[in-house]
């Protein structure tokens, strides 16, 4: 056993030194010994090369204000600006702003997610149905509203749920997309207009943006702090688990939603298990370059030996 | 013909009556155009200017704005965002063209079907007032209001006031639109000070003007369309050069974008706003009273 390890690490030396196939192998070398040894699925694997390039994903952790005050595209040539305000006025109507949107959320099931909603809020709280045309997005509004109300919940509850970090990763993360699923159970009869909502051009930048600061919010809970080049798989897989279990969830007649549950804990253990197929196609690869560097007997003795 | 082209991109538009523009806060002395004359006199002749343009108006608003004042219009609605059951002030809006696009457009929310949010308030008439200091121009805005069909409403309020000091009660209204008018009043202070008396909580104000151009180009292009062609045109169509002679004038004395949009702050207006059309020939500030 100790001997196979030695000899993996010799040939990783000498193709250190022979350009390419050193570059394009020599990531790999550095995990071998210890997944190895380890009986863990969740070893970290550097995904290769041309699986990168196709993740050209920008991600940043911002999250933007939903009461943004961007103007909307107007049909004529035009420039916007906002005129400064002091800080503690500024506050005031984005305080009112936020009392509409939460007064509005109660009518969301009734009205949906649109402005009738938002109008029943502001007569709610007291103010003049008017307000609902300073918001520049409206609607689209009232959904990032919601979507930030329950990350901060996700996030409070990753900080005082201490058994989250006795499970492993993989629990940790359905446990956590499970939670953050669960707070969209209320809405969804309705939640099928939010999603096209959030689809809408104008509104893409948010969402997606939203999205990902929940993912990066999902895998730092499951331990993961490193920005390595794998950084982006990570994220983009657990968006897609997230995204599929989202829309599995919409035609989910089961109780308590129990068949989608089931669906994530089976797509969150085929991504880690994905794992374990890309580290088993690389040492096939690794023992392929072997051959090419031996004579043909070598390589026959080696497959002998196994 | 490169230049008749651009010109007819430039925009103009003319304006009800109201008093001109102060010079100094505190001064009985106050600008007609680029004239000092005292506030009283000031007042008597911005109301010449508009009765004796108050029946060509419109045509003039046309071929100045080469029909692009319409589609600004538009875009102040569109930035309202009316909705049915709203009451709404719009003040120096004589010959009614602001108020006829609001209902025009709280008709397509009804048609929406957003009748669910709205359907206590469908008891509650919508009521649109139109305000304006000089009773022609009023005139004009009554006979078009019939014209159009919305005669018979009972939507449409016509009201004889001045924007200084309006006749209704306090937070009483959903809306404030002023298109063409803060210009000529003789204290934008007072104008901005009593719209945020009467509208309500959440309400806003929006004001269309002509403003200031910044780009230098377009700048010297539109400063000699203003001082040559508009003049011009109004001798020729509606046979008064010195009513457009004091539009053209006006402005240029009114104050520029951001010092407007910090008057409107100052006024007790939160979230101000403005949006430059056309390069900045034409300004939409927005305010939301708290």
């Amino acid at each position: 056993m100790y001997r196979t390890a030695a000899k993996r690490l010799l040939c990783g030396a000498r193709y250190y030194y022979n350009g390419n196939v050193g570059l394009r192998f020599r990531p790999p070398q550095i995990f071998i010994p210890s997944s190895r040894f380890s009986t863990s699925e969740t070893q970290p694997l550097p995904i290769p090369h041309a699986t990168d390039r196709t993740i050209p994903v920008v991600v940043t952790t911002e999250t933007e204000n939903p009461n943004s005050s961007d103007s909307s595209a107007s049909s004529s040539p035009s420039s916007s600006s906002t005129a400064d305000d002091a800080t503690k006025p500024r506050a005031k109507y984005e305080d009112q702003h936020t009392r509409v949107l939460q007064a509005s959320l109660s009518y969301v099931l009734k009205l949906g997610w649109t402005e009738a909603a938002l109008v029943a809020g502001a007569r709610d709280v007291g103010l003049s149905p008017s307000i609902v045309g300073s918001f520049p997005r409206k609607e689209a509004a009232l959904v990032e509203y919601f979507m930030d109300g329950c990350l901060q919940r996700l996030a409070d509850k990753i900080d005082s749920d201490e058994s989250l970090q006795n499970l492993t990763p993989s629990d940790c993360i359905s446990k956590l997309i499970r939670f953050r699923l669960e707070m969209q159970a209320p809405y969804i009869s309705t939640w099928p207009q939010a999603l096209s909502i959030q689809a809408q051009p104008v509104n893409v930048p948010t969402s997606f943006k939203q999205r990902a600061v929940l993912v990066d919010e999902i895998w730092h809970a499951a331990g993961d702090n490193a920005s390595d080049i794998d950084w982006y798989a990570k994220r983009t897989i657990l968006g897609g688990i997230y995204s599929t279990t989202e829309i599995y969830m919409l035609t989910d007649t089961s109780p308590d939603f129990r068949d989608t549950w089931a669906f994530l804990d089976a797509r969150v253990k085929d991504a880690f298990d994905l794992k374990k197929t890309i580290q088993e196609a690389q040492y096939l690869a690794e023992a392929v370059s072997t051959g090419l560097g031996n004579s043909f007997q070598g390589f026959v003795g080696k497959v002998f030996q196994r | 013909m490169a230049l008749g082209t651009v010109t007819r991109r430039l925009g103009n538009k003319l304006l009800p009556a109201l008093s001109p523009s102060p010079r100094l806060l505190h001064s009985h002395a106050t600008s007609f155009g680029f004239k000092q004359v005292n506030e009283e006199e000031k007042a008597r002749m911005v109301g010449d200017v508009f009765t004796s343009v108050a029946s060509s108006y419109d045509l003039m608003n046309d071929l100045m704005s080469a029909g692009l004042h319409r589609l600004w219009k538009d875009r102040l609605v569109s930035k309202l965002n009316p909705f049915p059951g709203m009451k709404h002030l719009d003040v120096a809006g004589g010959t009614g063209d602001v108020a006829f696009r609001i209902l025009e457009n709280i008709h397509k929310v009804k048609l929406r079907g957003l009748r669910g949010a709205f359907q206590d308030t469908l008891e509650a008439e919508t009521q649109i007032y139109v305000c304006d200091i000089n009773p022609k121009m009023l005139n004009v805005g009554k006979q078009r209001a019939s014209e159009k069909g919305f005669g018979e409403d009972g939507s449409l309020v016509w009201v004889e006031g001045n924007a200084e000091s309006l006749s209704f009660q306090n937070d009483s209204m959903d809306g404030y639109t002023i298109a063409f008018g803060i210009r000529n009043v003789t204290h934008i202070e007072k104008v901005l000070s009593e719209a945020h008396r009467v509208l309500k909580p959440g309400g806003r104000f929006l004001c269309l003007e002509l403003s200031h151009v910044g780009i230098p180009i377009f700048k010297d292009l539109y400063d000699y369309y203003s001082f040559s062609v508009i003049p011009y045109m109004g001798e020729l169509v509606a046979g008064d050069r010195q009513s457009y002679q004091y539009l053209v004038e006006s402005i240029r004395r009114f104050p520029s974008q951001e010092k407007f949009a910090s008057m409107i702050a100052d006024a007790g207006f939160q979230k101000v706003e403005y949006e430059n059309l056309v390069g900045g020939v034409v300004a939409i500030h927005s305010g939301l009273k708290i």
